[in-house]
């Protein structure tokens, strides 16, 4: 294999290595095969969340997100991250220190008592965007990387929140990305794969996790994902895939909180875009930690498998 | 400005050395500049309270006497009325005063006025200088007093420096040629051209499509009358295709255009359109010949379009007319698709009006003005995803329904669901689409004439399909016009719903293909779903996609959002800021039917009236050449964006020479000038070294 080309700090968050190791190991994995080199963001705390942190305490909530931001800066690398609420905390965060020297000069008053100083000399991505955006790798080498074609399998997205809103305070390189409305670019991603993307109703509406809301309220949180999940049997399909461990939680632990609150199954499969990736590419079901979801994926794997 | 003040008396010696050189080029410049002391008269405008409740005149005032060369200062409530004019003209007179400097508004509002004042006063006009001490002062420091008076010190003794610089200057008349050009042949355009042709000119009218009419003639009825769109229409689309003084050109573009107020030469692009009238039939000799409409050639072509017309909800062929009404009824080949089959041409047989080998041909016009009357297009309402159109099959817009109840359109005038060709039992019609959006997606502005027509198509529903009920999502209606109001409450009682909401979201049922509109009904403060078959959105509009290309062959300036600038918004809504170019209808900004033809109306008189006088006077801003220096070297000619200049041989040297009918006075060649050669009038390198010098030297040389 060839010296990759890119080299990210790769963070974490906290869901995805205690909930869905899939997504870690995949991420490390797929990405690996297409040139670009995960290397692990050692010391990093939550990114905060920003609905728990964010809504009590700003302060707290910028002095986190830019300590995780400054061990990267010592490591000299950008980031690069897979789930939309830490995407939100430290890609904001970190465009917000860049431009506004009053919050900087704060939170490098907090930083000053670890011996740490914001300079703002990184990037921050989402692997969702280094896999579409042809700078980094692009559909066509995902496509070309494809060992296990997903063929035949229907799969719908939920591309979530905080990546895409709110759209005044995001910037992508690719202008697609910055659709809000009725984005399409992850489907491009599903098509790569070989597998079918499909419409459904409501396509962007929210998990209903997000903001605190399911652990404050997890019968209302239920109801918005239960929506989701109605709209999603309507058009009938093999598998749902997120780029957000915090959504997946939401819809595979949702749905079995969903059939003892309200008494409906799905059995849906929910799947990462990483681990989807990881399955195209070859890798096992057992490496893919898919036997941890809580939802069995044993009726998707036995169709693409 | 007070650290820099004190510098003046170490800087009056650098000033004083340039002097003789400034004196040369004075004397070069104006022969006839009178070298007497300079005696200026300073007058501040009081503007009610809108000057004097933001600083202290009688300190202006007081301080404007201890200027260099002011003779006599004066204040009064309003400068701009008759006594105050009267003030200036008999101090004028008293004080043998040599120039005036109002300090009052801005030059846009009254430097007309103060001109007048001063002539009356027996000073030549152009010795007048305004200081702007409202718009720039005392309006934007309206909370800073001391601020605000020492910035009006700043102001008049700039003006003053300037003023004791000023010159005689004599503007010159040019000649109007009598005809006038309209572009764009909707009902603005029309009405513009046939009121020219009333009054005596001869109007060349241009239009880009192949029949004139625009949008309202693809309109079913117009609100609040309901009189047929149509039949009211085609009637004033007869007259202008017979008016004997109405040249009209269809198919055609403004190519190019040179020239100035009252001798504009327009170059026409007639696009090859493949098709002979019958009167370029018998130029060419084929007798009895030429295209007489009967449509032979229509049946046997092969190959089949969208017809635009009916916003592609119809076919038509790649030779074709859009609709029956056409004027010219003048068939056109659509060079784009045309497979050059001849079919056509043997259909049409002895009348051998087809030319499949047509190109561009191009003609230039002299015309004495030109009134830009090039309408709107309709936003791409797709572009708020958050709604669906295009994506999903029955959401359409407010045009595309237009044509569906219109009884010449695709379904004679019974609309039906795109999906499924079912008559729909419940509509909802979507305001502000696009309109009153300030996403960053849409326009900002409100589209004006969105909530009638819908108003209009609700009515028209209740009236053709029983039992529909028509929906309409709204933020206000803004029923403003003569009988619009009325016409609101009239919908209202038909029984149409109103709710007052923005709609936020639109989504299909993947198996009906019913569509839920998400809306919060801010009257009873709750979220609304209502399922609909059929959803209006009454997209916002936007100026046509060449409109950008026209406005600077003809030097027009437009506003942010795209629309054409008017001189004035409220008291010159119809001209622009380059003499002899006027704006009719909604390039300049959205109008309904009764406003563009108002407009027009308005476009027309304005443009006529330089062309019934025969001659304009051309503001004397223009550069001249200082010959003795000009070294002929050609610079400024490349630079010139007006093509005003030229090198010519005087006296065996090559210099420069200005045509100053052309010249708009930019300087662009006056700054640039390697050797100081070119002269501005009105505004001279002296004239403004002045001002610079007054500004920072605070009141020295």
């Amino acid at each position: 294999m060839s010296e990759s080309k890119f080299k990210f700090a790769f963070y974490l968050g906290c869901i995805a290595p205690n909930r869905y190791p899939g997504c870690e190991s995949a991420s490390i994995k797929a990405m690996k095969k297409l040139g670009v080199d995960l290397v692990p963001l050692k010391g990093a705390s939550c990114c905060p969340a920003p609905g728990a942190f964010g809504s009590i305490d700003l302060n707290v909530f910028y002095a986190m997100a830019a300590r995780n931001l400054v061990l990267a800066e010592q490591m000299k690398m950008d980031i690069a991250l897979l789930c939309n609420g830490c995407y939100k905390s430290i890609w904001e965060v970190n465009h917000k220190l860049k431009h506004n020297q009053d919050l900087r000069d704060g939170v490098n008053e907090v930083l000053k008592e670890i011996d740490m100083e914001y300079k703002g000399t990184i990037n921050v991505y989402h692997t969702a965007e280094l896999l579409y955006n042809d700078k980094f790798i692009g559909v066509e080498k995902v496509r070309a990387s494809v060992t296990t074609p997903l063929t035949g399998a229907r799969i719908a997205v939920h591309y979530g929140c905080h990546l895409t809103k709110p759209h005044k305070d995001r910037e992508f390189e690719k202008d697609v990305m910055l659709n809000t409305e009725h984005p399409v670019w992850m489907e491009e991603l599903v098509a790569a794969l070989g597998a079918t993307p499909v419409e459904y109703r409501n396509k962007m509406q929210c998990c209903g996790a997000g903001g605190g809301v399911r652990g404050y309220d997890i019968v209302h949180a239920l109801d918005i994902a239960n929506e989701k999940l109605i709209n999603l049997k309507e058009v009938g399909v093999d598998a749902l895939t997120d780029i957000c461990p915090f959504c997946q939680l939401q819809f595979d632990r949702g749905q079995i909180e969903i059939k003892e609150k309200f008494g409906v199954s799905y059995d849906l499969p929910v799947l990462h875009y990483a681990e989807l990736l990881g399955l195209a590419q070859g890798m096992s079901p057992q490496d893919l930690g898919l036997d941890l979801h809580g939802i069995s994926c044993e009726s998707f794997l036995q169709k693409v498998l | 400005m007070m650290a820099e003040k004190k510098k003046t008396t170490t800087k009056k010696t650098d000033a004083k050395k340039e002097a003789p050189a400034k004196q040369v080029a004075k004397k070069q410049a104006s022969p006839a500049a009178t070298q007497q002391k300079p005696s200026i008269g300073v007058f501040i405008c009081h503007c009610g309270t809108n000057i004097a409740g933001s600083m202290d005149i009688p300190a202006v005032q007081e301080y404007a006497k201890t200027l260099p060369n002011v003779g006599y200062v004066d204040n009064y409530k309003y400068m701009c009325s008759m006594p105050g004019q009267a003030v200036i003209n008999k101090a004028i007179k008293d004080n043998k005063l040599t120039g005036v400097v109002v300090a009052a508004c801005s030059p846009r509002l009254h430097e007309p006025t103060f001109r007048t004042a001063t002539k009356e006063g027996g000073l030549n006009p152009f010795r007048f200088e305004m200081a702007n001490i409202r718009e720039q002062n005392s309006w934007v420091h309206m909370h800073d007093h001391d601020g605000s008076t020492e910035k009006a010190k700043d102001a008049v003794r700039i003006a003053v420096a300037k003023a004791a610089l000023l010159q005689d200057l004599f503007p010159k008349t040019v000649p109007v040629e009598r005809a006038a050009m309209v572009v764009g042949a909707g009902v603005a355009g029309m009405q513009a051209a046939l009121d020219l042709a009333a009054a005596g000119i001869k109007t060349y009218l241009i239009e880009s499509t192949p029949s004139i009419g625009g949008r309202m003639s693809q309109l079913d009825k117009t609100f609040p009358t309901l009189d047929c769109s149509q039949c009211i229409l085609t009637p004033k689309m007869v007259d202008v295709g017979r008016a004997e003084l109405i040249d009209l050109m269809t198919y055609s573009e403004v190519d190019a255009v040179e020239g100035y107020i009252g001798n504009f030469d327009v170059t026409i692009r007639k696009k090859a359109r493949g098709v002979l009238s019958m009167a370029e039939a018998e130029t060419k000799g084929i007798v009895g010949g030429g295209c007489n409409g009967c449509g032979d050639c229509e049946a046997p072509c092969p190959v089949i379009k969208p017809n635009e017309f009916e916003v592609g909800m119809k076919p038509r062929k790649a030779i074709y007319i859009n609709h029956p009404q056409v004027v010219p009824l003048l068939y056109t080949i659509d060079f784009n698709a045309c497979i050059k089959c001849g079919l056509c041409v043997t259909a049409c047989g002895e009348k051998k009006a087809i030319d499949l080998e047509a190109k561009d041909e191009f003609v230039t016009v002299k015309v004495g003005t030109v009134i830009l009357a090039t309408g709107f297009d309709i936003f791409p309402i797709e572009k708020k995803e958050e709604w669906g159109y295009k994506r999903f099959e029955n959401v359409i817009t407010s045009l595309e329904f237009e044509r569906l109840i219109c009884a010449s359109g695709p379904t004679g005038g019974y609309p039906v669901r795109p999906s499924d060709g079912e008559r729909p039992k419940k509509i909802a019609f979507v305001l502000c689409a696009g309109s009153r959006d300030n996403t960053g997606v849409g326009k900002p502005y409100c589209s004006r004439f969105c909530c009638m027509y819908s108003l209009k198509h609700a009515h028209q529903i209740i009236e053709k399909i029983p039992g529909c009920l028509p929906i309409i999502f709204y933020m206000d209606i803004r029923s403003f016009g003569k009988m619009y109001e009325e016409f609101y409450y009239r919908i209202q009682d038909e029984g149409t719903r109103f709710i007052r909401g923005r709609v936020a979201n639109i989504l299909e049922d993947p198996k009906t293909k019913n569509l839920h509109v998400f809306a919060d009904d801010t009257l009873l403060n709750r979220p609304v779903d209502v399922e609909v078959d059929l959803v209006v959105l009454a997209a916002a509009v936007q100026p046509m996609a060449d409109t950008d290309r026209t406005r600077k062959l003809f030097g027009v300036s437009c506003t942010g959002d795209g629309w054409l600038q008017e001189a004035h918004p409220k008291l010159n809504p119809c001209g622009t800021t380059t003499a002899g170019v006027f704006l009719a209808g909604v390039c300049q900004g959205p109008k309904d039917v009764p406003d563009t033809v108002a407009s027009a109306e308005g476009a027309a008189s304005a443009a006529s009236i330089p062309i019934h006088k025969g001659e304009v006077e051309l503001e004397p801003y223009f550069a001249t050449c200082i010959e003795e220096r000009c070294a002929g070297c050609g610079m400024c000619v490349n630079l010139c964006p007006y093509t005003a200049l030229a090198l010519v041989e005087k006296d065996g040297r090559t210099v420069m020479e200005v045509t100053e009918a052309k010249c708009k006075g930019c300087g662009t060649c006056g700054g640039f000038c390697p050797g100081g050669a070119i002269w501005m009038n009105h505004f001279a390198t002296p004239q403004i070294v002045a001002q610079i010098d007054a500004f920072l030297l605070g009141g020295g040389e």
